[in-house]
Protein backbone atom coordinates (compact mmCIF):
# COMPACT_ATOMS: atom_id res chain seq x y z
CA UNK A 1 0.00 0.00 0.00
CA UNK A 2 3.15 2.35 0.76
CA UNK A 3 4.27 1.84 -2.72
CA UNK A 4 0.88 3.39 -4.51
CA UNK A 5 0.82 6.26 -1.58
CA UNK A 6 4.30 7.21 -2.88
CA UNK A 7 3.18 6.87 -6.43
CA UNK A 8 0.23 9.00 -5.75
CA UNK A 9 2.17 11.63 -3.96
CA UNK A 10 4.90 11.69 -6.87
CA UNK A 11 2.12 12.28 -9.68
CA UNK A 12 -0.37 14.05 -7.44
CA UNK A 13 2.43 16.59 -5.93
CA UNK A 14 0.29 19.40 -6.34
CA UNK A 15 -2.75 21.58 -4.78
CA UNK A 16 -5.06 21.30 -7.71
CA UNK A 17 -5.23 20.54 -11.74
CA UNK A 18 -7.48 21.59 -14.33
CA UNK A 19 -7.49 19.13 -17.68
CA UNK A 20 -9.24 21.05 -20.53
CA UNK A 21 -10.42 18.70 -23.32
CA UNK A 22 -13.08 19.02 -26.01
CA UNK A 23 -16.04 18.61 -24.29
CA UNK A 24 -14.93 17.95 -20.88
CA UNK A 25 -13.00 19.47 -18.08
CA UNK A 26 -11.30 17.41 -15.06
CA UNK A 27 -10.49 19.64 -12.07
CA UNK A 28 -8.63 17.59 -9.20
CA UNK A 29 -8.85 19.26 -5.58
CA UNK A 30 -11.65 21.28 -5.55
CA UNK A 31 -13.55 22.39 -2.28
CA UNK A 32 -17.14 22.99 -3.36
CA UNK A 33 -19.35 23.28 -5.94
CA UNK A 34 -20.99 26.40 -5.77
CA UNK A 35 -22.93 27.07 -8.66
CA UNK A 36 -24.53 24.48 -11.13
CA UNK A 37 -26.90 25.43 -14.01
CA UNK A 38 -26.81 24.39 -17.82
CA UNK A 39 -24.46 27.48 -19.05
CA UNK A 40 -22.29 28.07 -15.59
CA UNK A 41 -20.54 26.21 -13.12
CA UNK A 42 -18.92 27.80 -10.14
CA UNK A 43 -16.18 26.14 -8.45
CA UNK A 44 -13.93 26.94 -4.85
CA UNK A 45 -10.61 25.60 -4.85
CA UNK A 46 -8.00 27.31 -2.02
CA UNK A 47 -7.39 30.27 -3.85
CA UNK A 48 -9.69 31.18 -6.72
CA UNK A 49 -12.64 30.49 -7.79
CA UNK A 50 -13.37 28.83 -11.09
CA UNK A 51 -16.14 29.80 -13.81
CA UNK A 52 -16.89 27.88 -16.52
CA UNK A 53 -19.27 29.03 -18.99
CA UNK A 54 -20.78 26.86 -22.23
CA UNK A 55 -23.32 25.47 -22.67
CA UNK A 56 -25.23 22.21 -21.91
CA UNK A 57 -23.12 21.71 -18.99
CA UNK A 58 -23.60 18.74 -16.55
CA UNK A 59 -21.84 16.98 -14.44
CA UNK A 60 -20.44 13.37 -15.09
CA UNK A 61 -18.55 12.22 -11.82
CA UNK A 62 -18.01 14.00 -9.07
CA UNK A 63 -16.56 12.81 -5.26
CA UNK A 64 -15.79 15.43 -2.64
CA UNK A 65 -12.04 16.43 -4.61
CA UNK A 66 -12.59 15.67 -8.45
CA UNK A 67 -15.43 16.54 -10.21
CA UNK A 68 -15.66 16.28 -14.36
CA UNK A 69 -18.37 18.02 -16.39
CA UNK A 70 -19.35 17.51 -19.99
CA UNK A 71 -20.60 20.25 -21.94
CA UNK A 72 -19.56 22.63 -24.65
CA UNK A 73 -17.03 24.87 -22.91
CA UNK A 74 -16.96 28.31 -23.88
CA UNK A 75 -14.91 30.55 -21.44
CA UNK A 76 -12.61 29.73 -18.36
CA UNK A 77 -12.29 32.05 -15.63
CA UNK A 78 -10.37 32.08 -12.30
CA UNK A 79 -11.48 35.15 -9.97
CA UNK A 80 -9.39 35.47 -7.05
CA UNK B 1 -14.44 -3.74 -3.00
CA UNK B 2 -16.70 -0.68 -3.19
CA UNK B 3 -20.00 -1.16 -3.40
CA UNK B 4 -21.65 1.01 -5.55
CA UNK B 5 -26.01 0.80 -6.48
CA UNK B 6 -27.33 2.58 -9.12
CA UNK B 7 -30.43 5.02 -7.90
CA UNK B 8 -32.77 6.77 -9.52
CA UNK B 9 -34.23 10.62 -8.10
CA UNK B 10 -37.32 12.34 -9.65
CA UNK B 11 -36.92 15.90 -10.12
CA UNK B 12 -36.89 18.56 -11.92
CA UNK B 13 -34.06 20.50 -10.22
CA UNK B 14 -31.47 18.14 -10.95
CA UNK B 15 -28.57 20.74 -10.50
CA UNK B 16 -29.80 21.30 -6.39
CA UNK B 17 -29.51 17.41 -6.13
CA UNK B 18 -26.35 17.51 -7.31
CA UNK B 19 -24.95 20.45 -5.35
CA UNK B 20 -26.78 19.21 -2.31
CA UNK B 21 -24.95 15.69 -2.48
CA UNK B 22 -21.80 17.74 -3.41
CA UNK B 23 -21.98 19.90 0.27
CA UNK B 24 -22.35 16.25 1.80
CA UNK B 25 -19.52 15.19 0.01
CA UNK B 26 -21.12 11.99 -1.62
CA UNK B 27 -18.98 10.15 -4.23
CA UNK B 28 -21.52 9.65 -7.13
CA UNK B 29 -20.69 8.42 -10.52
CA UNK B 30 -21.93 7.86 -14.18
CA UNK B 31 -24.87 10.89 -14.06
CA UNK B 32 -27.63 10.34 -16.23
CA UNK B 33 -30.12 12.89 -16.63
CA UNK B 34 -33.83 12.27 -18.19
CA UNK B 35 -36.83 14.53 -18.27
CA UNK B 36 -38.13 13.84 -14.64
CA UNK B 37 -35.25 11.87 -13.33
CA UNK B 38 -31.83 11.71 -12.64
CA UNK B 39 -29.66 8.37 -12.46
CA UNK B 40 -26.39 7.93 -10.91
CA UNK B 41 -23.71 5.33 -9.35
CA UNK B 42 -23.75 5.75 -5.08
CA UNK B 43 -21.99 3.77 -2.55
CA UNK B 44 -24.14 1.56 -1.05
CA UNK B 45 -23.27 2.95 2.38
CA UNK B 46 -23.94 6.59 1.70
CA UNK B 47 -27.45 5.53 0.88
CA UNK B 48 -28.67 6.57 4.52
CA UNK B 49 -26.86 9.48 4.82
CA UNK B 50 -28.62 10.51 1.47
CA UNK B 51 -32.16 9.40 2.22
CA UNK B 52 -31.77 11.19 5.39
CA UNK B 53 -30.29 14.50 3.92
CA UNK B 54 -32.90 14.43 1.04
CA UNK B 55 -35.88 13.97 2.70
CA UNK B 56 -38.12 15.17 -0.02
CA UNK B 57 -37.10 13.09 -2.62
CA UNK B 58 -37.67 9.74 -3.71
CA UNK B 59 -34.84 7.86 -4.16
CA UNK B 60 -35.06 4.46 -5.79
CA UNK B 61 -32.39 1.79 -5.71
CA UNK B 62 -32.60 0.42 -9.18
CA UNK B 63 -29.52 -1.76 -9.82
CA UNK B 64 -26.03 -3.11 -8.18
CA UNK B 65 -23.17 -2.21 -10.02
CA UNK B 66 -19.89 -4.89 -10.85
CA UNK B 67 -19.34 -8.08 -8.97
CA UNK B 68 -22.51 -7.51 -6.08
CA UNK B 69 -24.94 -7.72 -9.58
CA UNK B 70 -23.35 -10.86 -9.87
CA UNK B 71 -23.86 -12.09 -6.81
CA UNK B 72 -27.60 -11.01 -7.01
CA UNK B 73 -28.21 -12.56 -10.30
CA UNK B 74 -26.77 -15.49 -9.09
CA UNK B 75 -28.61 -15.46 -5.76
CA UNK B 76 -32.28 -14.80 -7.74
CA UNK B 77 -31.18 -17.72 -9.86
CA UNK B 78 -29.76 -20.43 -7.53
CA UNK B 79 -32.45 -22.63 -8.26
CA UNK B 80 -31.78 -22.92 -11.72
CA UNK B 81 -28.04 -22.77 -11.71
CA UNK B 82 -28.18 -25.81 -8.73
CA UNK B 83 -30.01 -27.92 -10.93
CA UNK B 84 -27.99 -27.20 -13.63
CA UNK B 85 -25.00 -28.31 -12.00
CA UNK B 86 -26.71 -31.40 -10.78
CA UNK B 87 -27.83 -32.09 -14.15
CA UNK B 88 -24.05 -31.66 -15.10
CA UNK B 89 -22.92 -33.83 -12.15
CA UNK B 90 -25.42 -36.31 -12.84
CA UNK B 91 -25.09 -36.92 -16.30
CA UNK B 92 -21.10 -37.05 -15.95
CA UNK B 93 -20.97 -39.76 -13.48
CA UNK B 94 -24.08 -41.67 -15.22
CA UNK B 95 -21.85 -41.43 -18.67
CA UNK B 96 -18.96 -42.67 -16.97
CA UNK B 97 -21.41 -45.93 -15.32
CA UNK B 98 -21.50 -49.21 -16.76
CA UNK B 99 -25.34 -50.03 -16.94
CA UNK B 100 -25.52 -53.35 -18.69
CA UNK B 101 -22.19 -56.39 -20.05
CA UNK B 102 -23.19 -57.98 -23.00
CA UNK B 103 -20.63 -61.00 -23.23
CA UNK B 104 -21.20 -62.13 -27.16
CA UNK B 105 -20.74 -65.79 -27.29
CA UNK B 106 -23.15 -68.55 -28.32
CA UNK B 107 -22.24 -70.93 -25.00
CA UNK B 108 -24.03 -69.98 -21.93
CA UNK B 109 -20.91 -71.65 -19.82
CA UNK B 110 -18.41 -69.33 -21.15
CA UNK B 111 -20.07 -66.49 -20.95
CA UNK B 112 -21.13 -67.38 -16.92
CA UNK B 113 -17.19 -67.99 -16.76
CA UNK B 114 -16.56 -64.55 -18.55
CA UNK B 115 -18.92 -62.85 -16.24
CA UNK B 116 -17.95 -64.04 -13.09
CA UNK B 117 -14.42 -63.23 -14.42
CA UNK B 118 -15.03 -59.74 -15.15
CA UNK B 119 -17.42 -59.04 -11.60
CA UNK B 120 -13.97 -60.73 -10.03
CA UNK B 121 -12.31 -57.30 -11.64
CA UNK B 122 -15.13 -55.03 -11.01
CA UNK B 123 -16.64 -54.90 -14.70
CA UNK B 124 -20.12 -54.88 -14.01
CA UNK B 125 -23.32 -52.98 -14.22
CA UNK B 126 -23.69 -49.75 -12.15
CA UNK B 127 -19.96 -50.00 -11.26
CA UNK B 128 -18.21 -47.13 -12.79
CA UNK B 129 -16.18 -47.81 -16.51
CA UNK B 130 -12.36 -48.47 -16.37
CA UNK B 131 -9.94 -46.78 -18.28
CA UNK B 132 -8.66 -48.20 -21.88
CA UNK B 133 -5.36 -49.80 -20.00
CA UNK B 134 -7.09 -50.99 -17.08
CA UNK B 135 -9.46 -53.56 -19.59
CA UNK B 136 -5.95 -53.85 -21.29
CA UNK B 137 -4.87 -55.35 -17.77
CA UNK B 138 -8.12 -57.49 -17.34
CA UNK B 139 -8.25 -58.92 -20.70
CA UNK B 140 -4.69 -60.24 -20.76
CA UNK B 141 -5.85 -61.57 -17.13
CA UNK B 142 -8.53 -63.08 -18.29
CA UNK B 143 -6.87 -64.63 -21.39
CA UNK B 144 -3.95 -66.12 -18.78
CA UNK B 145 -6.49 -67.46 -16.67
CA UNK B 146 -8.35 -69.26 -19.09
CA UNK B 147 -6.00 -70.20 -22.06
CA UNK B 148 -7.50 -73.56 -22.94
CA UNK B 149 -10.65 -72.13 -23.13
CA UNK B 150 -10.43 -68.57 -24.53
CA UNK B 151 -8.14 -67.85 -28.13
CA UNK B 152 -9.39 -63.99 -28.47
CA UNK B 153 -11.39 -61.41 -26.56
CA UNK B 154 -12.06 -58.32 -26.91
CA UNK B 155 -14.16 -55.46 -24.14
CA UNK B 156 -15.84 -52.61 -26.40
CA UNK B 157 -16.74 -50.03 -24.86
CA UNK B 158 -20.21 -48.60 -26.23
CA UNK B 159 -21.28 -45.51 -24.31
CA UNK B 160 -23.03 -47.03 -21.46
CA UNK B 161 -22.76 -50.58 -22.32
CA UNK B 162 -19.63 -52.70 -21.95
CA UNK B 163 -19.84 -55.33 -25.00
CA UNK B 164 -17.27 -58.44 -24.18
CA UNK B 165 -16.64 -60.17 -27.47
CA UNK B 166 -15.21 -63.90 -26.86
CA UNK B 167 -13.91 -66.32 -29.23
CA UNK B 168 -13.62 -70.18 -27.71
CA UNK B 169 -10.10 -72.07 -28.03
CA UNK B 170 -11.37 -74.85 -30.13
CA UNK B 171 -8.57 -77.92 -29.03
CA UNK B 172 -9.04 -81.56 -30.61
CA UNK B 173 -11.03 -83.10 -28.30
CA UNK B 174 -11.05 -86.72 -27.90
CA UNK B 175 -14.01 -87.66 -29.00
CA UNK B 176 -17.15 -86.79 -26.13
CA UNK B 177 -18.88 -90.41 -27.03
CA UNK B 178 -16.39 -93.18 -25.64
CA UNK B 179 -19.47 -95.34 -24.85
CA UNK B 180 -21.75 -96.91 -26.59
CA UNK B 181 -26.09 -96.03 -26.09
CA UNK B 182 -29.57 -97.23 -27.41
CA UNK B 183 -32.33 -94.70 -27.41
CA UNK B 184 -34.93 -96.82 -25.52
CA UNK B 185 -38.78 -95.93 -25.28
CA UNK B 186 -39.75 -94.11 -22.13
CA UNK B 187 -43.09 -95.31 -22.53
CA UNK B 188 -45.73 -97.56 -24.75
CA UNK B 189 -46.99 -96.12 -27.77
CA UNK B 190 -47.39 -96.26 -31.22
CA UNK B 191 -44.64 -94.71 -33.38
CA UNK B 192 -45.67 -91.16 -35.41
CA UNK B 193 -42.22 -90.20 -36.45
CA UNK B 194 -38.85 -91.06 -36.24
CA UNK B 195 -35.78 -88.67 -36.31
CA UNK B 196 -32.41 -90.83 -36.47
CA UNK B 197 -29.21 -88.98 -36.47
CA UNK B 198 -26.78 -91.72 -35.59
CA UNK B 199 -27.62 -95.12 -35.16
CA UNK B 200 -30.07 -97.82 -37.06
CA UNK B 201 -33.63 -97.00 -36.51
CA UNK B 202 -35.37 -100.30 -35.44
CA UNK B 203 -39.22 -99.36 -35.55
CA UNK B 204 -41.14 -97.53 -37.80
CA UNK B 205 -43.94 -95.16 -38.17
CA UNK B 206 -47.37 -97.20 -36.73
CA UNK B 207 -45.47 -99.99 -35.15
CA UNK B 208 -46.10 -100.63 -31.75
CA UNK B 209 -43.94 -100.32 -28.85
CA UNK B 210 -43.46 -101.00 -24.97
CA UNK B 211 -41.76 -99.34 -22.88
CA UNK B 212 -37.60 -100.11 -22.73
CA UNK B 213 -37.77 -101.57 -26.51
CA UNK B 214 -35.08 -100.22 -28.50
CA UNK B 215 -35.87 -97.46 -31.06
CA UNK B 216 -32.83 -96.67 -32.55
CA UNK B 217 -29.90 -99.07 -31.96
CA UNK B 218 -26.28 -98.07 -31.27
CA UNK B 219 -25.27 -101.16 -33.40
CA UNK B 220 -23.95 -101.32 -36.71
CA UNK B 221 -24.71 -104.92 -38.33
CA UNK B 222 -23.99 -105.98 -41.91
CA UNK B 223 -25.44 -109.42 -42.13
CA UNK B 224 -26.25 -109.86 -38.15
CA UNK B 225 -23.00 -109.07 -37.61
CA UNK B 226 -22.21 -106.45 -35.73
CA UNK B 227 -19.69 -104.03 -36.96
CA UNK B 228 -19.90 -100.99 -35.43
CA UNK B 229 -20.75 -99.44 -32.09
CA UNK B 230 -22.14 -96.22 -31.37
CA UNK B 231 -23.35 -94.02 -29.17
CA UNK B 232 -27.34 -93.67 -31.32
CA UNK B 233 -28.97 -90.44 -31.26
CA UNK B 234 -32.29 -89.43 -32.62
CA UNK B 235 -35.62 -88.31 -31.56
CA UNK B 236 -38.88 -90.93 -31.65
CA UNK B 237 -42.10 -89.60 -31.39
CA UNK B 238 -45.41 -91.92 -30.64
CA UNK B 239 -49.10 -92.01 -29.72
CA UNK B 240 -49.19 -92.28 -26.13
CA UNK B 241 -52.19 -93.00 -23.78
CA UNK B 242 -52.83 -91.78 -20.17
CA UNK B 243 -55.69 -92.63 -17.87
CA UNK B 244 -55.75 -89.58 -15.96
CA UNK B 245 -57.58 -89.28 -12.32
CA UNK B 246 -58.44 -86.19 -10.53
CA UNK B 247 -60.42 -84.32 -8.27
CA UNK B 248 -62.08 -80.95 -7.54
CA UNK B 249 -63.86 -79.07 -5.45
CA UNK B 250 -67.17 -77.69 -6.88
CA UNK B 251 -67.07 -74.48 -4.59
CA UNK B 252 -64.38 -72.29 -5.36
CA UNK B 253 -63.31 -68.69 -4.07
CA UNK B 254 -63.29 -65.87 -6.85
CA UNK B 255 -61.72 -62.56 -6.23
CA UNK B 256 -63.59 -59.67 -7.49
CA UNK B 257 -62.59 -55.90 -8.51
CA UNK B 258 -64.52 -53.28 -6.22
CA UNK B 259 -62.95 -50.59 -8.65
CA UNK B 260 -61.03 -48.78 -5.81
CA UNK B 261 -57.68 -48.54 -6.53
CA UNK B 262 -54.72 -47.12 -4.87
CA UNK B 263 -50.93 -46.14 -5.80
CA UNK B 264 -47.92 -47.91 -3.94
CA UNK B 265 -44.15 -47.79 -4.16
CA UNK B 266 -42.19 -50.81 -3.91
CA UNK B 267 -38.42 -51.35 -3.89
CA UNK B 268 -37.28 -54.32 -5.19
CA UNK B 269 -33.28 -56.40 -4.97
CA UNK B 270 -33.29 -59.55 -3.17
CA UNK B 271 -36.65 -59.07 -1.52
CA UNK B 272 -40.01 -56.73 -2.54
CA UNK B 273 -39.83 -53.88 -0.25
CA UNK B 274 -43.36 -51.70 -0.16
CA UNK B 275 -42.43 -48.89 0.70
CA UNK B 276 -46.05 -47.62 1.97
CA UNK B 277 -48.77 -48.90 4.19
CA UNK B 278 -51.18 -50.72 1.67
CA UNK B 279 -54.58 -48.61 2.02
CA UNK B 280 -57.04 -51.39 0.93
CA UNK B 281 -57.30 -54.57 2.80
CA UNK B 282 -57.75 -57.67 -0.38
CA UNK B 283 -55.49 -56.37 -3.01
CA UNK B 284 -54.23 -57.66 -6.12
CA UNK B 285 -51.41 -55.69 -7.41
CA UNK B 286 -50.01 -54.75 -10.71
CA UNK B 287 -46.37 -53.21 -11.08
CA UNK B 288 -45.31 -51.12 -13.49
CA UNK B 289 -41.03 -50.18 -13.76
CA UNK B 290 -39.83 -47.14 -13.19
CA UNK B 291 -36.37 -47.25 -13.24
CA UNK B 292 -33.33 -49.22 -11.65
CA UNK B 293 -30.89 -47.11 -9.92
CA UNK B 294 -27.82 -48.92 -8.12
CA UNK B 295 -29.12 -52.33 -8.28
CA UNK B 296 -32.59 -51.33 -6.97
CA UNK B 297 -35.73 -51.84 -9.25
CA UNK B 298 -38.63 -48.63 -8.59
CA UNK B 299 -41.50 -50.33 -9.86
CA UNK B 300 -45.12 -47.96 -9.09
CA UNK B 301 -47.85 -50.29 -7.88
CA UNK B 302 -51.43 -50.04 -8.24
CA UNK B 303 -53.57 -52.07 -5.73
CA UNK B 304 -56.58 -53.00 -6.85
CA UNK B 305 -59.28 -53.64 -4.03
CA UNK B 306 -61.15 -57.11 -4.08
CA UNK B 307 -63.52 -58.81 -2.06
CA UNK B 308 -63.73 -62.44 -2.20
CA UNK B 309 -66.64 -64.32 -2.67
CA UNK B 310 -67.52 -68.34 -2.89
CA UNK B 311 -69.03 -69.50 -6.01
CA UNK B 312 -69.81 -73.05 -7.13
CA UNK B 313 -69.01 -74.62 -10.27
CA UNK B 314 -72.04 -76.31 -12.49
CA UNK B 315 -70.80 -79.45 -13.80
CA UNK B 316 -69.60 -78.57 -17.29
CA UNK B 317 -67.78 -76.02 -15.59
CA UNK B 318 -66.31 -78.45 -12.92
CA UNK B 319 -65.15 -81.23 -15.58
CA UNK B 320 -63.71 -78.80 -18.39
CA UNK B 321 -61.79 -76.68 -14.92
CA UNK B 322 -60.54 -80.53 -14.25
CA UNK B 323 -59.51 -81.02 -17.97
CA UNK B 324 -57.96 -77.58 -18.16
CA UNK B 325 -55.65 -79.16 -14.78
CA UNK B 326 -54.97 -81.84 -16.44
CA UNK B 327 -53.41 -80.41 -19.43
CA UNK B 328 -51.72 -77.93 -17.41
CA UNK B 329 -50.26 -81.18 -15.30
CA UNK B 330 -49.04 -82.93 -18.70
CA UNK B 331 -47.49 -79.78 -19.86
CA UNK B 332 -45.59 -79.42 -16.80
CA UNK B 333 -44.79 -83.26 -16.74
CA UNK B 334 -43.07 -83.70 -20.22
CA UNK B 335 -40.02 -81.41 -21.02
CA UNK B 336 -41.04 -81.07 -24.89
CA UNK B 337 -44.65 -79.58 -25.10
CA UNK B 338 -47.18 -82.77 -25.40
CA UNK B 339 -49.93 -82.74 -28.71
CA UNK B 340 -52.81 -83.28 -27.50
CA UNK B 341 -54.29 -85.94 -30.10
CA UNK B 342 -57.78 -86.81 -27.97
CA UNK B 343 -59.36 -87.17 -24.68
CA UNK B 344 -62.62 -88.52 -23.36
CA UNK B 345 -64.13 -88.50 -19.88
CA UNK B 346 -64.64 -91.96 -19.11
CA UNK B 347 -65.75 -91.62 -15.28
CA UNK B 348 -67.54 -88.44 -12.98
CA UNK B 349 -68.84 -88.55 -10.04
CA UNK B 350 -69.68 -85.66 -7.52
CA UNK B 351 -69.08 -87.27 -3.73
CA UNK B 352 -68.67 -84.99 -0.95
CA UNK B 353 -69.08 -81.57 -2.58
CA UNK B 354 -66.00 -82.76 -5.01
CA UNK B 355 -65.96 -83.97 -8.62
CA UNK B 356 -64.14 -87.31 -9.25
CA UNK B 357 -63.42 -87.24 -12.87
CA UNK B 358 -61.35 -90.24 -15.01
CA UNK B 359 -59.76 -88.82 -18.05
CA UNK B 360 -58.28 -90.69 -21.29
CA UNK B 361 -55.63 -88.50 -22.98
CA UNK B 362 -53.98 -89.38 -26.23
CA UNK B 363 -50.79 -87.64 -27.15
CA UNK B 364 -47.87 -87.50 -29.02
CA UNK B 365 -44.93 -87.07 -27.42
CA UNK B 366 -40.88 -88.03 -28.00
CA UNK B 367 -40.55 -91.02 -26.07
CA UNK B 368 -36.91 -91.42 -26.85
CA UNK B 369 -34.27 -91.45 -23.48
CA UNK B 370 -30.55 -92.36 -24.46
CA UNK B 371 -29.92 -95.83 -22.51
CA UNK B 372 -25.74 -96.79 -22.51
CA UNK B 373 -24.50 -100.46 -22.81
CA UNK B 374 -21.09 -101.66 -22.21
CA UNK B 375 -18.87 -103.71 -24.66
CA UNK B 376 -18.56 -106.80 -22.78
CA UNK B 377 -22.33 -106.97 -23.68
CA UNK B 378 -21.14 -106.96 -27.68
CA UNK B 379 -20.34 -110.82 -27.80
CA UNK B 380 -24.63 -111.32 -26.67
CA UNK B 381 -26.27 -108.87 -28.65
CA UNK B 382 -29.50 -110.81 -29.18
CA UNK B 383 -29.75 -111.70 -26.09
CA UNK B 384 -29.19 -108.10 -24.75
CA UNK B 385 -31.64 -106.99 -27.66
CA UNK B 386 -34.28 -109.31 -25.85
CA UNK B 387 -34.07 -108.25 -22.84
CA UNK B 388 -34.59 -104.87 -23.42
CA UNK B 389 -37.43 -106.15 -25.68
CA UNK B 390 -39.08 -108.29 -22.28
CA UNK B 391 -38.16 -105.69 -20.30
CA UNK B 392 -42.10 -105.95 -18.18
CA UNK B 393 -44.09 -102.76 -18.53
CA UNK B 394 -44.71 -100.60 -16.06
Amino acid sequence: MHIIKNIQNFLLDQDYYIDIFNNFIHVYDYQELITLTDKLIELKLKEFKLIIEGKELSISNMDNKEILIKGVLDSLRFVR
Amino acid sequence: MKHYVRVRIKTDKKSNILLKLNKISVDIKNIKYEKDYIYFDILNKDIKRVKKYLVSYKLDIIDEIGIYKLKRELRKNMLFIVSVIFAVVVFMILSNVIIKVNIIHQDKDLRELINEDLKEYGVTPMRFKKSYDEYEEIITKIKEKHKDVIEWIEIDVDGMIINVRVEERILNKEKEESGFCHVVASNSGIITHVYTERGVAQVGVNDFVKKGDILISGEVKLYEEVKNDVCAKGEVYAEVWYNVKTSLPMEYELEEKTGKMRYNLMVKKDKEYVIFKSRVKEHQVKNKFLGKIFGYEFYMQKEYEVIKKNKRYTLDEAINKAISLVHEKLLVKESQTPKIIKEKVLKKSVNNDTLDIEIFIAVEEQIGVVEPYTKEMDSDTSDRTNNYNNNPVS
